[in-house]
């Protein structure tokens, strides 16, 4: 199925998404950095009025502790909004079709899963929410939410780059917020919004339209603020889509043209971070590392992929054909992003395991902002075991990584099998996946583990969507996925307060901006990933493979 | 704690609602209704001046003179359809309706589309094959005068 023109379309793909991703990161530096910009005129009064709405003290500088205390709070507070529009819908204003309240666990789980950037989704969009839940308890969070990873991030890459251009701490949060915002994902989602229109995907609040079709049977065309959500769950790597069936729907991703713009939404932010953290600590040799490491994972999860041969068939749109069908699989889960373009039950198991790959490892390239902070929590452990080995000092960017950074970055890797198997064996001991109508086979335990990786992992992608709302897989996967967003912030955010406070040494004893270290990079978070998750990939997508090879005899 | 601790986060969450909640998707609605109406409002698709659906949902039909949608897919509401088999259903069609296959071959080509844009699966949107089918045999096919008959009527 694969040919080398399919291998062009990737690798062009690619490259003008890395093109791109280079050139923004320009723009960011300006927008996070001190550098001033001659944009400055338009935005200083907007982001300043604002500040006076909020009531901020934008000069304030934070230290790591309070820095994390504020993203935290800020994010509950932004999905209790979210979680009254939806839980009081039915009483609320703009709301055409006239959709009731959505219970309290599915309130619960749609506000904690938009906040925490997943975007898993146990309720059908386009059949169950009103056009304000779906702009002010759906969009609102995933703007706040991909913003919030940016700043997490270049919170993370002050404390990385030390102490030189900043007074102290690690900048301030709503600052990095607002800013994220008026700069760069509003712009950008409102300019790709209107191209999204333009190539066919709806914008209206005028209601639901009844047609009459060829055959004389009626036919409810679906129209509401699709256009401007799709723009901002793409490029917010959010993925939590108007419809159900997401970007399968083709009110969501019309034909090929807006296939591949989405595609190229969801990678462009997250490409341009380790450009970005290279500018940032004046040393772009390091960001070429993390965007050579991601990449190189992300390619291994394609050729995977690919090894199947993918044809059309039940569960895929003929607009958009098998190859799309799998490229954009890998990408979504490679950018933590969670879109999907096709049911997954459709796919060999084959494609699964990939999907799984950059789910369990969050940084191929992963999610915005979040993708590359994974990515140096990897590098923190890295430098660690070949210090060991070498018997050196571990040391990165000049800085010695201690003991306590070690354990913070193994709490943050860890945390994350335990928030994913922990339920999973839950939901099979007390009976929830029994209650839901799933066995004990290969295919269910694969969709029931793939459930809770992908709300660990931030990801959003899939198999149960409504079937699992139920009081128990909505709160359960409500903590999930807090805990997958919040628990890694919290130990990345402590290792960049404590390595800014480091004195910086000019003696390299490990070379971390060569052409080795990548490789070295991807080896140990093959093994980290693979050693722990190896025998639930074996007894899931890997036994339902060997079983449809056996069946097959 | 500081006060000040909560003040801020629940003013920037209601603040921030407003802007990305109702101001973005609003301006967005605005240019889409002032200047893009068509797609803005779901691509219908007409027959002698009467909305029939839309271009971008696909409706399954029951007879065999018309093309037929997949009903397998992910959405479940697919319009478009392989070249491969609108060919196969053309055959058909033209045993029914005695619609020259040459005239089947050309519609099926001049609205050919590709999912790489320039090579990849060829597929074609059914409801448009099934429109200018109608639109041009009304007056010889006894279900396409039916259809037309009905659709104008209402």
């Amino acid at each position: 199925m694969i040919g080398i023109r399919h291998i062009l379309v990737i690798v062009g793909l690619w490259a003008t998404i890395v093109f791109f991703a280079w050139i923004l990161s320009k723009y960011l530096e300006t927008v996070y950095g001190d550098k001033e910009s001659k944009l400055d005129r338009i935005f200083i009064p907007v982001e300043n009025f604002i500040y006076g709405l909020i009531g901020l003290d934008k000069n304030k500088t934070m230290k790591w502790k309070e820095y994390f205390l504020n993203v935290l709070i800020f994010s509950a507070f932004s999905a209790v909004v979210s979680f009254l529009i939806l839980y009081y819908q039915g009483y609320l204003p703009i709301n055409p079709m006239h959709f009731p309240d959505l219970s309290w666990s599915l309130a619960l789980n749609t506000a904690m899963s938009i906040s925490s950037n997943t975007n898993l989704q146990h309720y059908g969009g386009g059949s169950s929410l009103s056009y304000l839940s779906q702009m002010v308890g759906i969009q609102f969070l995933q703007f706040t939410s991909a913003a919030t990873g940016l700043a997490v991030a270049v919170a993370i890459f002050r404390g990385f780059a030390g102490k030189k251009n900043q007074t102290e701490g690690l900048g301030n949060f709503y600052v990095d917020l607002v800013r994220s915002l008026t700069r760069v994902l509003i712009p950008l989602s409102f300019i790709f919004a209107i191209i999204f229109i333009i190539i066919g995907i709806p914008q209206s609040l005028s209601g639901y339209t009844l047609v009459r079709t060829l055959s004389g049977s009626e036919q409810i065309l679906k129209i509401g603020p699709v256009a401007s959500l799709v723009s901002i769950m793409q490029l917010g790597t959010n993925g939590g889509g108007y419809f159900g069936a997401n970007s399968a729907f083709p009110f969501q991703n019309p034909n090929p043209i807006s296939n591949y713009i989405q595609m190229a939404l969801m990678m462009i932010i997250p490409t341009s971070m380790p450009f970005l953290f290279g500018r940032m600590i004046n040393r772009m040799g390091e960001g070429r590392t993390i965007l050579i490491a991601s990449y190189g994972l992300y390619a291994i999860d394609l050729i995977i992929a690919f090894i199947p041969v993918t044809v059309l068939g039940a569960g895929m749109e003929a607009g958009i054909g098998p190859f799309s069908s799998v490229f954009w699989t890998v990408t979504t889960t490679a950018f933590t992003t969670g879109s999907v373009n096709a049911s997954l039950a459709a796919f060999n198991p084959i494609v699964i395991i990939p999907a799984f790959m950059g789910m369990l490892i969050q940084a191929t390239p992963g999610g915005i902002g979040v993708g590359t902070m994974y990515m140096l929590m990897y590098i923190v452990i890295t430098v660690f075991i070949v210090g060991l080995m070498a018997g050196r000092t571990p040391e990165y960017l000049g800085a010695k990584i201690t003991a306590g950074d070690v354990k913070l970055a193994v709490i943050g890797f860890l945390s994350h099998p335990i928030i994913i198997l922990i339920p999973t064996v839950i939901a099979y001991a007390a009976g929830y996946v029994h209650a839901i109508g799933y066995g004990t086979g290969p295919t269910s335990f694969t969709q029931i583990f793939y459930e809770f990786t992908s709300a660990a992992a931030n990801n959003g992608s899939d198999f149960l969507g409504t079937t699992g709302n139920t009081v128990f897989f909505n709160v359960s996967t409500a903590i999930v996925m807090w805990a997958g967003r919040f628990i890694p912030i919290f130990v990345m955010l402590a290792i960049a307060g404590r390595i800014q406070e480091r004195r910086r040494s000019s003696e390299i004893s490990l070379r971390t901006d060569d052409i080795i270290f990548p490789i070295v990079l991807i080896v140990s978070i093959l093994i980290l990933v693979i050693l722990t998750f190896f025998p639930f990939l074996a007894i899931g997508p890997i036994l339902m493979h060997l079983e449809g090879i056996k069946n097959a005899l | 704690m500081n006060k000040k601790y909560f003040t801020v986060p629940v003013r920037a969450a209601i603040v921030l609602a407003v802007i990305c909640g109702l101001i973005y998707p609003v301006a967005v609605t605005a240019v889409g209704q002032g200047f893009i109406q068509y797609q803005a409002n779901g691509s219908v698709a007409l027959l002698n001046n009467t909305t029939v659906g839309s271009y971008l949902i696909g409706q399954s039909v029951t007879s065999p003179d018309l093309f037929n949608i997949r009903n397998d897919s992910a959405s479940g509401v697919d319009p478009d359809i392989t070249v491969v088999s609108a060919l196969n259903q053309a055959t058909i069609i033209h045993n029914n309706t005695n619609i020259s296959m040459s005239y089947l071959q050309k519609l099926i080509h001049n609205n050919t589309r590709y999912t790489l844009l320039f090579f990849g699966t060829a597929y074609v949107n059914a409801l448009r094959l099934n429109l200018e089918l109608i639109t041009a045999f009304h007056n010889r096919v006894t279900l396409y005068g039916e259809i037309y008959a009905n659709i104008t009527k209402s």
